[in-house]
């Protein structure tokens, strides 16, 4: 009996796994059967229905990258933001802002863009009734208080900080001075809506309709996307391919073999343990360009084991006890570059970044990290736990390094340990629910190219991002004094300034600036990855 | 039922030589005739028990023999790892990482620079503590309900048998992820607890029906007869001679215990890190198959070997205590 039962579960997974594989041969091929010049690409479900400003991670984004256009558009080589719609965005006081609607653009149902399209999707936006994820950019515009207050309810439909002049004209008042304002508008979030997405919601969510260079043709949750070339876009970004499908993986070694293996044209997310492997596997088809990412180690502010006086010591000292060098030439081949500031490179020096600005604090130096750990009054409980989530990323890999790297610095086995969580929703769950008893993963890939995206959603009082509740008063003047600044060179170093509070304090350990990876098959060409680490899909050619 | 016994097919065990067993009974003058006895009682000197028979076999099968010492050679190495290896199994330099075999590291490192004999050595602690605790635990919970519910019978007996149904029903790896993903501690008790409270339903069907087996023989009418109380009928004259297919099953089981132990750690629900354990280094050394297979291959080796040692005990057991293959 137990022998035939298990002979016949072996064959029970024999013949899923037989499913499995021959429908994954299945699709590749029908994704290249879409008609000539579609590529496929690896990607993984968006976590929110496609509306823009409920759109905060990466999955959804590329999407959303793909079918609409903002007033600005950062460049895909260099992420300066750049006029798209938008003929002009001007102001005196950094304060009041006109902006300048070019005429011509559409959806892709015909609508005209105007500059209703914009005022009504930056107040769906920022509506508290509408719960959406980005919210919180639409916090610098008049009235976003009464609109979306912190408690209680929603006191006025609308921001009172928008007024349509004209059909191609409208007017922003921010609550307080924000120079790099202009700057922030190529994000997601602030994308145009056409009448549909407010009469016929339902229709829409199924079916987007935006103003990019790509239209949704259909998406089946789990499966695959299929986004169909719109023939009449307007922009000069037109795509240069037929259509691309956005096919599902859960596991990002799935995606890789199957590269490999002629099913899937384009990967983005190259697994650490074939980065040995991947310039012999795939040659100059290996993407690996620097990205607006950084990864930090956050600490929870709410729990008093770390909010203690000699906190900031103990967190310098494991600061100290990490090797980064080592850890991203082992695990990560060089895809990562150790950090030495909270920034990212991608910013340039004259966008804010820094070298060198983290100082001996971030330089690996056992001696040193295990005394100032004992002169802070030692880790917390005796063991630090690092939680992160272990479906993505290679995470996993990383944190046991880290923890290795602590231990040996420490000479104790058992001073630093990983904390699995299943998964990245659960993981995101659990640092909202602010259940953390120790450092967290804290990823952060920027909205949009300036310093100010690098510190404010994170580390200033109460801030969107600001997973740990770090508070600290300086750093909170000293950014909004730089948010106070009409010279951009004057408010990047403003933020600087902010960003050494960030350091003597230790806020987040930052550990290392992330590269994007991608690798694609013999297919395709002019594959490039932007700031953002996304595939620019618009300028791939197939074939 | 207890006043029609008849001669029971089907059942494991040896059926009347069982009973040869208790010759401080006194009932035992009533078994000198046993029906079934395949192997007779030697002319002259003591009847050879089910037991004694069962040891002379097995002390004579090579496959035993093989397994057994395996097996003696695994818990040597759970009790005192650092006999074999030297350095602690969480000292790593990722500066070795992925490494091949090299003085003091025969098989390698892994792609965090641990010592990958170490953690398998080290590795052997978890598994055989799992194996063991659960399989105790699997047969005493199992055989205690099922066997009461054998010979008690009635109203008792159907709730336990619908209860063994649902249980049976929990597939073993979705009952692991949702049980075992809620609980945060580092020990191997939970793991243990799941393993018997899914395990147990196993045991206390093959029990219930080695007492039901039992109890209708000669012998337990007989001491019924004269008035022995049901503790005394059940300790003495029925455990005996319905143990035999438990430890069968229990031996077999013990090594899918091992096996499940090591499913659940790599599913990242069973032990964690830093706990060493056969499951943990496969999960960990998966992605690295095409680089350093050596990290994966001596923990599966390992893993394999040991499921295989116990699975192996468990038929040579079961051959030597079950008369109807000889």
């Amino acid at each position: 009996m137990r022998g035939s039962r298990h002979v016949r579960g072996a064959a029970g997974a024999l013949a899923m796994a037989l499913a499995a594989t021959g429908c994954g041969v299945i699709v590749g091929t029908s994704g290249g059967a879409n008609g000539g010049a579609v590529l496929s690409s690896s990607w993984g479900d968006p976590q929110n229905p496609l509306e823009p400003a409920n759109t905060n991670e990466v999955q959804g984004g590329k999407v959303l990258d793909m079918i609409f256009r903002g007033l600005k558009k950062y460049d895909p080589r260099t992420g300066r933001a750049q006029n798209w719609l938008a003929r002009s965005i001007e102001t005196e006081d950094s304060r009041n802002y006109t902006v300048r609607i070019k005429r011509g653009w559409t959806f892709s149902n015909g609508e005209k863009v105007t500059a209703r399209s914009f005022v009504n999707a930056w107040n769906y936006g920022a509506s508290l009734r509408n719960n959406q994820k980005n919210a919180y950019f639409f916090g610098y515009i008049d009235g976003y208080d009464r609109v979306h207050p912190d408690s209680g309810r929603q006191s006025a439909p609308a921001l009172s900080g928008l007024k349509v002049v004209d059909d191609h004209t409208f007017t922003v008042r921010l609550n307080q001075k924000f120079s790099g304002f202009p700057d922030t508008l190529g994000y997601a979030a602030f994308a145009p809506l056409p009448r549909v997405f407010f009469t016929d919601h339902a229709a829409w969510v199924k079916k987007p309709v935006g103003n990019g260079p790509y239209t949704v043709e259909s998406y089946t949750r789990g499966s695959q996307m299929y986004l169909r070339k719109w023939d009449g876009y307007p922009g000069t970004d037109k795509a240069r391919n037929d259509g691309v499908t956005l096919m599902v993986y859960t596991d990002s070694n799935t995606a890789y073999t199957d590269l490999l293996a002629g099913n899937l044209d384009l990967v983005d997310d190259i697994p650490a343990a074939q980065l040995k492997n991947v310039e012999g596997d795939l040659g100059d088809r290996y993407i690996n360009t620097p990205a607006g990412i950084i990864q930090t180690l956050a600490f929870p502010y709410y729990d008093k084991a770390w909010n203690r006086p000699g906190s900031a010591k103990v967190r310098t000292g494991l600061s100290m006890a990490i090797n980064r060098r080592q850890i991203t030439e082992m695990i990560f081949r060089g895809t990562r570059t150790p950090a030495t500031d909270w920034t990212s490179p991608v910013l340039g020096v004259d966008g804010g970044f820094k070298a060198g600005l983290c100082g001996r604090a971030c330089d690996y130096d056992p001696a040193r990290a295990k005394q100032l750990i004992k002169e802070g009054g030692g880790i917390p409980g005796g063991q630090v736990k690092i939680t992160y989530n272990a479906d993505s990323g290679s995470h996993r890999q990383w944190v046991d390094a880290v923890c290795n790297s602590v231990n040996n610095a420490l000479g104790n086995d058992r001073a630093c340990v990983g904390n699995p969580v299943g998964t990245f929703a659960d993981f995101r769950k659990q640092i909202g629910q602010h259940t953390m008893t120790g450092p967290f993963r804290a990823g952060w890939q920027m909205d949009y190219p300036l310093i100010q995206n690098f510190l404010q959603p994170l580390y200033y009082t109460g801030a969107s991002s600001n997973d740990g509740k770090w508070s600290d008063r300086e750093f909170d003047r000293l950014v909004d004094r730089a948010n106070a600044r009409t010279d951009t060179a004057e408010a990047v170093a403003g933020f600087q300034e902010a960003e050494k509070v960030v350091r003597d304090q230790m806020a987040a350990v930052p550990l290392w600036y992330q590269n994007g990876n991608a690798g694609y098959s013999d297919r395709l060409s002019h594959v490039a990855l932007n700031p953002f680490s996304v595939p620019v899909y618009n300028e791939i050619k197939v074939g | 039922m207890r006043d029609q016994p008849q001669q029971p097919e089907g059942a494991i065990a040896g059926t009347g030589m069982g009973g040869a067993m208790d010759l401080g009974a006194s009932e035992a003058v009533t078994l000198e005739r046993t029906p079934g006895g395949p192997a007779g009682t030697g002319p002259a000197g003591r009847p050879r028990s089910l037991w004694s028979d069962a040891w002379r076999d097995l002390r004579r099968n090579p496959v035993f023999l093989l397994s057994a010492l395996v097996i003696l050679f695994l818990v040597f190495i759970s009790l005192w790892p650092s006999a074999i290896a030297s350095g602690s199994p969480l000292t790593c330099d990722l500066a070795k990482a992925q490494d091949g075999a090299a003085p003091g590291a025969p098989f390698g490192y892994d792609g965090q620079g641990c010592n990958v004999y170490t953690r398998t050595v080290y590795g052997a602690r978890a598994s055989v503590t799992v194996g063991l605790c659960a399989t105790l635990g699997v047969a005493l919970l199992g055989s205690v309900l099922g066997g009461l519910a054998g010979y008690f019978g009635g109203v008792w007996d159907s709730v336990l048998s619908r209860v063994t149904d649902i249980f049976f029903a929990i597939p073993v790896v979705l009952g692991g992820l949702v049980l075992l993903s809620v609980v945060t501690s580092n020990t191997v008790w939970p793991v243990v607890g799941f393993m018997v409270l899914l395990g147990w339903p196993q045991i206390s069907r093959i029990a219930r029906g080695a007492v039901i087996t039992a109890k209708q023989n000669d012998y337990v009418q007989a001491a019924r007869a004269l008035g022995a109380s049901d503790s005394r009928i059940l300790l003495r004259h029925i455990a005996p001679n319905a143990v035999a297919p438990v430890i069968v099953v229990a031996t077999i089981a013990l090594g899918t215990y091992i096996a499940l132990e090591a499913t659940l750690s790599y599913l990242g629900v069973g032990l964690k890190p830093p706990s060493v354990s056969w499951g943990i280094d496969i999960s960990a050394a998966s992605p690295y198959i095409r680089n350093a297979p050596h990290a994966l291959l001596w923990p599966a080796g390992a893993l394999a070997l040991t499921v295989l040692a116990f699975i192996m005990l468990g038929d040579a057991v079961r051959d030597a205590l079950d008369p109807k293959l000889r």
